[in-house]
């Protein structure tokens, strides 16, 4: 970065910063803190659920996940958009006729207190550990761009994103994001472009012979993480419980002027949602083709740990293997340039037997990337051996135009924020309304204080995340490891919503266990397979299980109980 | 198995010109996704 990229990042920052603070200087109502303010149009509803989906952290570890591990991860999405109807048509006019403040108030008029602490308490652990997990996307930014310690640069973020959402709401993060979208999707087109003009010709073929552009997989294996299936089956349960039951979704909808902008935000997201991610997966794929072209390709893309390691006294074991790994990167662009040649002269055994000798320089690549993390995590048990999320921070530090890195740089790390601010506020929301009002029900019509409460469960999350990301250490890049850890706690969640809208005879304490034995049911099956990995299902496949698991023993402990539940009077109660 | 109505709060129309129920919304969200995946699996087959 030179002097001007600094200019334009500091002024953006800036900027963002001022605009926030005056426009919702005084937000001291519970209602805009907590729900933002009601005459949110549909277009702005529509740009910041895609912007809270397409956040630093999809286009951070987005490509990275697909340089690693080709484009199969867009299956994903599959059930995105069935979902999207779902919760249109029968999950939203729900919540805005009832006029709740949160998911889980819903719960507690339907079935009773538990089950909404319960349903709460579920999200609450969910998206705490979860902001532990966003927490690293700005933070990377930070750390690659100054080369300071990972460490230090997640407490510094962490604080900064404290003070941004206590001081601004939701409102502040709705108003910034709809340009930070426009910012971010000019900064992508501009990265694609530029990546398009330093590429091969046939850089398409040649990611697709590097099996990197297998975006559909029929294989019926639940040990595969994505696959059509999986995507369909897996994905659609995902998406249902992140829009139908997640207060950071939720609480953007039941925000809108009305029933039909909150649709219509929804079906924009369904709409767009599969090609967009389409096009950060083929930038990922075609980055990977960019970088076999290269001949300083680092070893190690996070070369602030990298260095680190160099310049101690284990350098000398960590030069080897970047002096390896030259010589391997150098062969394999050999072996490409070869194929690619016996391709174009339409040699079809020539190009078969190139094509093998690509792939076998392409696994000697790979095993010495290996090495290298291996020998990091020897050296440094601590050390976060995952590298796929800098792959296109590097990119674009190294090759986008000057003062367009600072821009990008500066909306990146400020999407970033208003992500964090969403999902903090969002904590700091459901904490009160329902966790605290539950314990201090004299205190509901004491606006200011409710305030006040928010803003300071706000905080607390915050340093919640901060510790989260400070002392535990994850295997799994941020995209993956965010749809595990919601794989892992959103099912049994789902499952009472499930229960709660098509299940009318079966009460609040049927379903309470039934959610407490599904949630053991996929703790359960998700170490199982830690501890046996050749018995492993692909993640996405715990969303299905968990939601059935909850929808069938709630139906059998309600048959035990024998008990007809009878849900609380109330004109509120939409089954009533 | 469906949700009660609430006949309280009315439905309000798409107001999206050329649609004039939700269902006719969901049918063209839904055939996009399907021509999505469908172009995807070509793709696979192709360039794969």
């Amino acid at each position: 970065m030179n002097l001007l990229d600094w200019l334009v990042l500091l002024g953006t920052i800036v900027g963002i910063a001022a605009y926030g603070t005056w426009r919702t200087r005084h937000t001291d109502s519970l209602n805009t803190y907590l729900k933002g303010n009601h005459n949110t149009g549909w277009m702005t509803i529509g740009l910041s659920v895609m912007a809270t989906q397409a956040s630093t952290i999809t286009y951070l570890s987005l490509p990275g996940q697909a340089y690693e591990n080709g484009i199969a991860f867009i299956q994903n999405y599959f059930g995105l958009p069935l979902a999207l109807i779902i919760v249109c048509a029968v999950f939203l006019p729900i919540y805005r006729k009832l006029g709740v403040y949160t998911a889980y108030e819903y719960l507690g008029r339907r079935f009773d207190a538990k089950t909404r602490l319960l349903g709460a308490s579920l999200f609450l652990l969910q998206r705490g550990l979860q902001a532990g997990i966003t927490i690293y996307a700005p933070s990377i930014i930070l750390s690659t761009v100054l080369g300071w310690r990972l460490d230090l640069t997640i407490l510094f973020t962490g604080l900064l994103v404290i003070v941004y959402t206590v001081t601004g709401g939701s409102a502040a993060v709705n108003l910034t994001q709809r340009w930070q979208m426009a910012v971010i999707f000019g900064g992508m087109v501009t990265a694609f472009v530029v990546l398009l003009t330093k590429l091969p010709n046939d850089a398409v073929h040649i990611a697709g012979a590097l099996g990197k552009l297998r975006a559909v997989d029929l294989t019926p294996d639940l040990k595969q993480r994505y696959t059509l299936w999986s995507g369909l089956l897996g994905g659609f349960f995902l998406s249902l419980s992140y829009f139908g039951t997640d207060q950071t979704q939720v609480q953007r909808y039941i925000g809108g002027a009305a029933l039909r902008e909150g649709r219509l935000g929804l079906m924009f997201n369904a709409l767009f949602k599969i090609p967009m991610q389409f096009c950060i997966v083929m930038l990922g794929a075609l980055l990977f083709v960019f970088y076999q072209f290269q001949p300083d390709t680092p070893v190690f893309f996070n070369q602030t740990e990298w260095r680190r390691h160099v310049d101690s006294r284990e350098g000398p074991r960590f030069r080897a293997i970047e002096e390896k790994y030259a010589v391997a990167h150098a062969d394999k662009q050999i072996k490409i340039r070869a194929w690619t040649a016996a391709r174009d002269r339409g040699e079809s055994v020539a190009e078969t037997s190139a094509r093998s000798a690509m792939l076998e320089a392409q696994r000697a690549s790979e095993a010495i990337r290996k090495e290298a993390r291996d020998t990091l995590r020897a050296v440094d048990p601590k050390a976060k051996t995952k590298d796929s999320d800098y792959v296109f921070i590097t990119f674009i530090l190294t090759q986008l135009p000057h003062g367009v890195i600072g821009l990008l740089i500066a909306v990146m790390f400020a999407s970033a924020l208003s992500s964090k601010a969403g999902e903090l506020n969002a904590l700091g929301t459901t904490s009160t309304i329902d966790i605290w009002r539950h314990f201090r029900p004299l205190a509901a019509d004491d606006e200011l204080r409710n305030v006040h409460n928010a803003k300071w469960f706000t905080a607390l999350w915050g340093f919640f995340a901060i510790a989260f990301a400070l002392f535990v250490s994850f295997a799994e890049n941020l995209i993956e490891a965010l749809n595990i850890v919601a794989s892992i706690f959103y099912p049994a969640l789902l499952g009472v919503f499930v229960v709660a809208f098509f299940l009318k005879k079966v009460g609040g304490s049927a379903v309470f266990w039934a959610a407490v034995a599904s949630q053991v049911l996929v703790l359960a099956l998700f170490f199982a397979g830690k501890f046996y990995p050749a018995h492993e299902i692909g993640y996405l496949w715990l969303n299905p299980i968990g939601c059935a698991a909850c929808v069938a023993f709630s139906l059998m402990f309600q048959a035990i109980i024998g008990t007809p539940a009878r849900p609380p009077a109330g004109p509120a109660n939409p089954t009533a | 198995m469906k949700p009660s109505p609430d006949p309280s709060v009315p439905e309000d129309p798409p107001g999206v010109p050329g649609f004039r129920t939700w269902r006719g919304v969901y049918l063209v969200v839904f055939g996009f996704f399907l021509l999505c995946v469908l172009l995807l699996v070509l793709f696979s087959r192709v360039f794969a």
